[in-house]
Parts: C-alpha cells; sequence; structure tokens
C-alpha cells in the first residue's frame, strides 16, 4: 500500500477532534472502536523513520497507565453499592481525612467505573501517541510560525527525541544483555534509564546547538524551499475526525 | 606559504590576508572546575587557511572551535574573558544564530543534529533561515548537491545514509548558505579511511578554490596532517601553542606515526606527508635486510567456528555464506566500508542478532543460548557506546555492581580498571570520564567476568592517541592468555597495524580477504598503514618494525 504522504499537521487536526469526540461520547464501545481504528490507521501507515515505532510504546505506557489508574481507582475512593466482588481490609487513616476511604468493599461498579475512566484517559494518549507517529516532527517544524520559535525548538526536539529513545532502549537493553544480565521488572528498567536520560539529554542539546548555530528563530522572515500544501488527501483524513465529532 | 612563515604565540600583520578569526586574550573557564581550559589565548587565522586544532581528550577542542561562533558561553555556560571575533563581527555582541551567515559548523556526531527528513531538505533549512529568496536557494542546493557528489542522495531520508553519507550531508548543510568559516569537529571519526579521505580532499579544495577559511579538531592526525597550514595544540592546562606542523609536532607527544618514524630514525627534519618523508628515507628503502619470521598463529582447536554464516538486517542481506575460525591468541581485525556488516558480523558472534543463518560455535557453544555466569565468562562485548554498559553513578559503585553481577571477590573490578587506567577518581560520574577513561571502565567491568572472547565494536572513536597505546597493551596482555583471542571491528589502520596479527576484509557481503595483517593491510593503497607507505616495497607496517629491520641489516 503507497504511504500517504500528508500535511504535518492534518494528523493533529484528526487527533484533536477524535480526542474530542470520545470525551464527548463517554462511551468505552466507542472509546474502544476509536482505540482501534486509531490502531489500524497506524499500523498501515507507519513508515521506517525512528518515530514511526513508538506506537507500539505508545500502546504498553497506555496499557501501564490503565492498569495503575485501575488499582488505585479500585483501592481508593467512595464506596459504591452495587454487587459485592470481593472484601478488602480498610486501611485506619487519621480523622482529619474524612470522605477517604482505601480498601473495602470492592463492587463490580466500583470496578466497572475504574476501568471506563482509566480507558478514556489511555485512549487520549493513543490518540495523541499516533499523531506522534505518524508525523514527521521536522515537517512539523517547517510549518509552525516562526513567531513561536522556543515552542518549536521544544516541540522539535521532544518529538525528535523521544522517538529515538524507543531506538536507544533497544541498544542498550542489547548491550546490557550482553553484561550476561537477566533482571526483570523495575530494576533492570532503573538501569536503563540512566544511559538513556543521558544520552537523550546529550542528544537534545546537540540538536538545540545546532539549530542555534543554522539561524533558527533570528530572522522572523523565513522562506520556503518546497512548500508543504494542503491536498485533498489532507482534507478527507479532516472531514473523517469531523464526521466522527459531528456524531457525537 | 606566506601564512607558514609566521611563528609563534602572536601572529605579526605582516601575514598576506585578512585575518578571518581572532581571539584576543581569550581565557575560558566552566563553572565548577578547577582548571582553565584556555589562559590568555591570542590567535589570529587568516582567510583560507586550514587549521588543525590537536590536543588529548578532554583538553578542550571541542570548547575553542565553539567559541568561534559563540556556542560557548551562549549555549554552554563558562565564564570568558577576552574577545573572539568573526570577519570583525564580536562573538559576545551576537548571539550564535546571528553568526549563522558567516560560520558553518559541523558537530562531531552529525546524526544529532539533522532537523530534516530527506538530504534536500537539510540543505534548504539554513537557507530557509537566513531567509533567501526561492532562487538563490535552487542554485545553491544544485551546486553544493555536485560538490559533495550529493546529487543521487537528494531525495533519500537522512536516517538511511551511512556514516560517511551523512558526514557529507553535514558539511552540505553548512557549505550551502556560502559561509567564510567551516568549523569541523572530528569530521573523520566515523568514517572508514576511504570516506575520510573524500571528505577531507573536498575541504582542501574548498580552502584553495574559494579560499575558505577552516577550523578542524581531529584525533587521527595521520588522515589530515598533510592538508593543515597551522596547528594549535592544546594541552588542557589553558596553555596553548600555534605554529606549523613542522615547529609543533617535532616536540609534541601528540603525532601522527610518520613523526614517531622521523624520531626514531633520528632524522633532523619530520616530514609530514608520506611524500616528504620518502624524499628522506630513500637510503633506508633501499637497503637489504633480514626478512622477520613471521610467527605463525597455531590452527588447532578453533575457538570461534562460522560456518556458512549468513546474516540479514531490515530484510536486506548483510552477509552471505562466510565461513571461517579464529584461533586462541589470535587478535582479528573485522575491517571494511561504512555500513560493510562488520558490526552485525561481531554482534551474531556474541548471539545478540537476529536474522542468522548458518552455525556459529563459540567455545562449542550456540552464543544465542548463553545466559547469565556463562555467557560472561565465554564471551565479553564492549559496544560502539561503551557508556551502554554502565549505569552506576559513580566509578565506585559501577565496580561493586560489577562485582556482584560477576559473583566475583568484592574489588576485583576496581583492582582490573587500577591495571588498565591508573588514576581514575572512584567518586567521578561515569560521564565525566574521558573517552578512554569510560572505555577502560567498561572493559574492566567486562574483564572482571573473566571471559575468554574479548569483541571490540569500533572502540577507537574519539580515542587520542595515548588511550589507543593503553588500549593496545590491554588487548595484547590478554590474548596472552590461555584460550583467549580477540575480535575488534575498526576503521583505524594504524591501531591494526599495532596490535592485529590478522584481518579479515568484508565488502560485498562477503570475506574479500582474510589473512595476516601484513598481507592484508599492504594489498591495499587506502587501508595502508603511513609506515608502509613511506617505506614501500620494505614489508613494514609499523615504526617498531622499521627499527627492528634496520638493526638486521643483511
Amino acid at each position: 500500500m503507497k504511504k500517504l504522504s500528508l500535511h504535518p499537521l492534518t494528523w493533529w487536526i484528526w487527533a484533536i477532534g477524535l480526542a474530542i469526540a470520545v470525551i464527548r461520547f463517554d462511551s468505552t464501545v466507542f472509546t474502544l472502536c476509536c482505540v482501534g481504528a486509531v490502531a489500524v490507521v497506524v499500523y498501515s501507515n507507519r513508515d521506517d523513520a525512528p518515530w514511526g515505532n513508538s506506537f507500539t510504546w505508545t500502546l504498553k505506557l497506555a496499557t501501564w497507565i490503565l492498569f495503575i489508574r485501575t488499582v488505585i481507582g479500585v483501592l481508593i475512593g467512595v464506596p459504591v453499592p452495587g454487587r459485592q466482588l470481593f472484601v478488602l481490609p480498610i486501611l485506619p487513616l487519621p480523622s482529619w481525612m474524612p470522605g477517604i476511604r482505601v480498601g473495602g468493599t470492592v463492587t463490580a461498579e466500583r470496578l466497572s467505573s475504574a476501568l471506563t475512566e482509566g480507558l478514556l484517559i489511555c485512549s487520549i494518549i493513543v490518540i495523541f501517541g499516533a499523531a506522534a507517529s505518524l508525523t514527521s516532527p521536522h515537517k512539523l517544524l517547517r510549518v509552525l510560525p516562526i513567531y513561536i520559535y522556543e515552542f518549536g525548538v521544544a516541540v522539535v526536539i521532544a518529538t525528535t527525541v523521544l522517538p529515538q529513545l524507543v531506538t536507544s532502549v533497544a541498544r542498550i537493553r542489547q548491550a546490557q544483555r550482553l553484561r550476561g544480565q537477566t533482571l526483570k521488572g523495575f530494576t533492570s528498567w532503573k538501569r536503563v534509564a540512566i544511559p538513556l536520560l543521558e544520552e537523550s539529554l546529550a542528544r537534545s542539546l546537540d540538536l538545540a546547538a545546532a539549530m542555534d548555530s543554522r539561524g533558527y528563530g533570528v530572522s522572523r522572515k523565513r522562506s520556503t524551499y518546497r512548500p508543504i500544501k494542503w491536498k485533498l488527501t489532507d482534507a478527507l483524513v479532516i472531514a473523517s475526525a469531523l464526521l466522527v465529532l459531528g456524531l457525537s | 606559504m606566506e601564512a607558514n612563515r609566521c611563528l609563534g604565540y602572536r601572529i605579526s600583520l605582516t601575514c598576506i590576508g585578512a585575518v578571518m578569526i581572532k581571539f584576543s586574550n581569550v581565557s575560558l573557564i566552566y563553572p565548577n572546575s578547577t582548571t582553565t581550559v584556555l589562559e590568555n589565548l591570542n590567535l589570529e587565522i587568516q582567510e583560507g587557511e586550514l587549521v588543525l586544532v590537536i590536543g588529548s581528550t578532554g583538553s578542550g577542542k571541542s570548547s575553542l572551535l565553539r567559541l568561534i561562533n559563540g556556542l560557548v558561553p551562549h549555549h554552554t555556560g563558562g565564564i570568558l574573558a577576552g574577545d573572539v571575533s568573526v570577519n570583525g563581527v564580536s562573538t559576545q555582541m551576537v548571539k550564535p544564530g546571528g553568526m549563522a551567515h558567516l560560520i558553518g559548523i559541523v558537530g562531531q556526531n552529525p546524526a544529532n543534529t539533522f532537523v530534516a527528513d530527506t538530504v534536500e531538505d537539510e540543505l534548504a533549512f539554513g537557507m530557509e533561515t537566513l531567509n533567501l529568496p526561492l532562487d538563490v536557494m535552487r542554485k545553491r542546493i544544485e551546486e553544493t548537491l555536485d560538490l559533495l557528489s550529493l546529487t543521487s542522495l537528494r531525495n533519500r531520508s537522512i536516517a538511511t545514509l551511512s556514516g560517511g553519507e551523512q558526514q557529507r550531508v553535514a558539511i552540505g548543510a553548512a557549505l550551502v548558505t556560502h559561509p567564510k568559516v567551516l568549523v569541523l569537529d572530528e569530521p573523520t571519526s566515523a568514517l572508514d579511511p576511504i570516506a575520510a579521505e573524500e571528505v577531507l580532499s573536498i575541504l582542501h579544495r574548498l580552502v584553495h578554490d574559494l579560499s575558505l577559511t577552516v577550523v578542524i579538531a581531529e584525533h587521527k592526525l595521520e588522515r589530515v596532517i598533510q592538508f593543515a597550514d597551522r596547528i594549535v595544540q592544546i594541552n588542557g592546562d589553558g596553555v596553548a601553542k600555534i605554529g606549523t606542523p613542522q615547529q609543533i609536532l617535532l616536540e609534541s607527544p601528540i603525532a601522527p606515526p610518520i613523526v614517531h618514524l622521523a624520531r626514531a630514525l633520528g632524522l633532523k627534519e619530520i616530514g609530514v606527508s608520506v611524500r616528504d618523508m620518502r624524499r628522506m628515507t630513500s637510503e633506508i628503502r633501499e637497503g637489504a635486510y633480514v626478512q622477520q619470521p613471521t610467527r605463525e598463529a597455531s590452527i588447532d582447536n578453533p575457538i570461534i567456528t562460522i560456518d556458512s554464516l549468513s546474516l540479514s538486517y531490515a530484510e536486506k542481506k548483510v552477509l552471505k555464506q562466510i565461513s571461517t575460525n579464529v584461533y586462541a591468541h589470535e587478535i582479528v581485525a573485522v575491517m571494511g566500508r561504512n555500513g560493510a556488516g562488520k558490526s552485525s558480523l561481531l554482534k551474531s558472534l556474541a548471539g545478540i542478532m537476529d536474522g542468522v543463518n548458518g552455525a556459529v560455535l563459540v567455545d562449542s557453544q550456540d552464543p544465542q543460548k548463553l545466559k547469565g555466569k556463562n555467557r560472561r565468562e565465554t564471551i565479553g562485548f564492549i559496544p560502539q557506546e561503551p557508556s551502554d554498559l554502565l549505569y552506576g553513578q559513580s566509578v565506585s559503585i559501577e565496580c561493586a555492581q560489577a562485582d556482584s553481577d560477576n559473583q566475583v571477590a568484592a574489588g576485583t573490578t576496581l583492582s582490573v580498571l587500577n591495571q588498565l587506567v591508573p588514576g581514575i577518581s572512584l567518586h567521578a560520574h561515569p560521564r565525566d570520564l574521558s573517552e578512554g577513561q569510560r572505555l577502560g571502565l567498561a572493559l574492566s567491568v567486562v574483564l572482571s567476568g573473566n571471559p575468554k572472547i574479548l569483541i571490540l565494536d569500533e572502540p577507537t572513536r574519539g580515542l587520542d592517541y595515548q588511550a589507543k597505546n593503553e588500549l593496545t597493551r590491554i588487548l595484547i596482555e590478554f590474548a596472552k592468555a590461555t584460550g583467549k583471542c580477540v575480535l575488534l571491528a575498526t576503521h583505524d589502520v594504524e591501531l591494526v597495524a599495532e596490535l592485529a596479527r590478522r584481518v579479515i576484509y568484508i565488502a560485498d557481503r562477503d570475506i574479500v580477504a582474510d589473512g595476516t595483517t601484513l598481507d592484508v593491510l599492504l594489498s591495499s593503497p587506502a587501508f595502508a598503514p603511513q609506515v608502509s607507505k613511506v617505506m614501500s616495497p620494505q614489508p613494514w607496517l609499523k615504526v617498531s618494525d622499521v627499527i627492528a629491520a634496520l638493526d638486521n641489516p643483511l
């Protein structure tokens, strides 16, 4: 399948449209449909660029957030009446914290409401993660107006460096496997995180220095070598999001 | 050359040509640092000069380069006294962005500095920010594409280019705005000898055709020395020496192999190019000498066996059907152009490569299945970025961690480290070490596991001569022990000449040459070390070979 070559803002507008629709609809089925559709779009359109692989990690991150959000949602909060699933011991809290309860009876309703709320948050993350993985940050920089240039630098660094993190993670984990480490879970992540953070910091500084030395943001006027134009396909993609938004 | 005659600390104004870069009484110190990087430096660089900055790692070469366009101190902090001006514009008055039309700067790692997806857009970026009209941009992009032979790559995605191609794109992107000064930080460190040659000959042409002023920092002097008009030597304690290559190299501890050759032979003058040195040593070459016996490697019990190995990476065949063995006590260098598949081969030997077909046995075991302690005792692997192996917050924590990981007595790693690179501060963060010290730390972490096989991927990136000598000593020592061998991938022919006994040359997905270092290196002029170029047709690779032969005349 031929990859779509779209205006860099298209997928972001599309994502904003979908995100609003998901929030307004507030239905689990619709949210799941949306996330499914987004995943299909990403996996059929992504290219080999470094940011193309970031979506898988977005999904992993979203799953983690959903898990943690659900656990906390079940543990803490006001009691919700309904069908009882199991009972947790109640953690005694000081008297100046009235109305908050940790533990207690967990009902099916409480579990499902925690899940629905978590799912909503995650779907927003997935939708914007999709936009980030489908758009070239470099192209995005070129269409951003020059008067928000500090913002532009920040956007480019964030969107360039974060996806590159994914490649770095793979490289560093590989290197540490070579050290014969078979650690799993949090400890292994701590060992990846330190070299990773250092590397991405160094990389961001390099990029910012390079953009600065090449005169980015000095002149308020900026010429364009190959203007990026809006095309019919852009309109169609945005229309699809607006249609969904209209239905909600 | 007129400029060459101007000597010493302060260049007199009688030199012909306009002053392009001027350092007046420049001192630089970074906060939280006790040593000054530069102290009271006075330097004038003329238009059309090619100036080489040398110094050991961490001595402040990059800082000096970044002072030129004001990235230091505007971007990095640090206290600057004195004044740096380029073409009459002071960096105190103008931020780096305001110098963009005057100075093109190419960083140490071009891959980190690209701001566009395709080659053509990358070239356009600088001109777009300078608000140049479209017709000018089109003309200059064509010019630059031609100049750097990038035309066939113009629509390629930058992420898919090889290291040499990326370096050329970065230089092109710096040149396309027609700057008066080009500043390059280690432009050839990641390149194979042929790609390095290409890049440097382009710079040479620009200096001579367009009178471009070029300032280069580089460790591999053998590659650049013949092009330099003057050298700035930084010692790291604030002192800087300036002079012609002949003057500086006469005494400098940092010197390319031909200078060491000239010193060892007791020549009165030193030559900075192979041609000069050949003229001075014709008598030596014509003599007859006793052939040094070449020690045959033992060919019983290979430690690594590779049998019809094929590799593919991202659906592309990298290597097909290669077979070879590595025996005990061998130090084998894997060479080849950028992207020839050296790293992939080493990774497949370490068992961390997917898409492997064929049989690889390391110490009679399948490397893919090695785990934990057994892996550490079989293979030690130093990746291209040695810091990937490190995650401690200080050298001592790192060493203690390695002891407990490797299940050895406490203090083992530290004592290995003290043998390898003495004098490292135990409280230093691994990031703050010099490249050589960091490699030493990674090596000691790996060596404390007592592996049989040591594999190194491009260990000399960013290493100065001193650190390279240390590395050579360590590896030779390692390979002497029973049942051990070393494999390394590198572009550094001088290191290979000093270190390796055997070279495997990879090209076109196959092993093109596999033989003794002498045979393989001498068969190709691009991969021949300097000493052998000077001494050809005598079969000598390094200074010690020459001296040994001179002691045994026929």
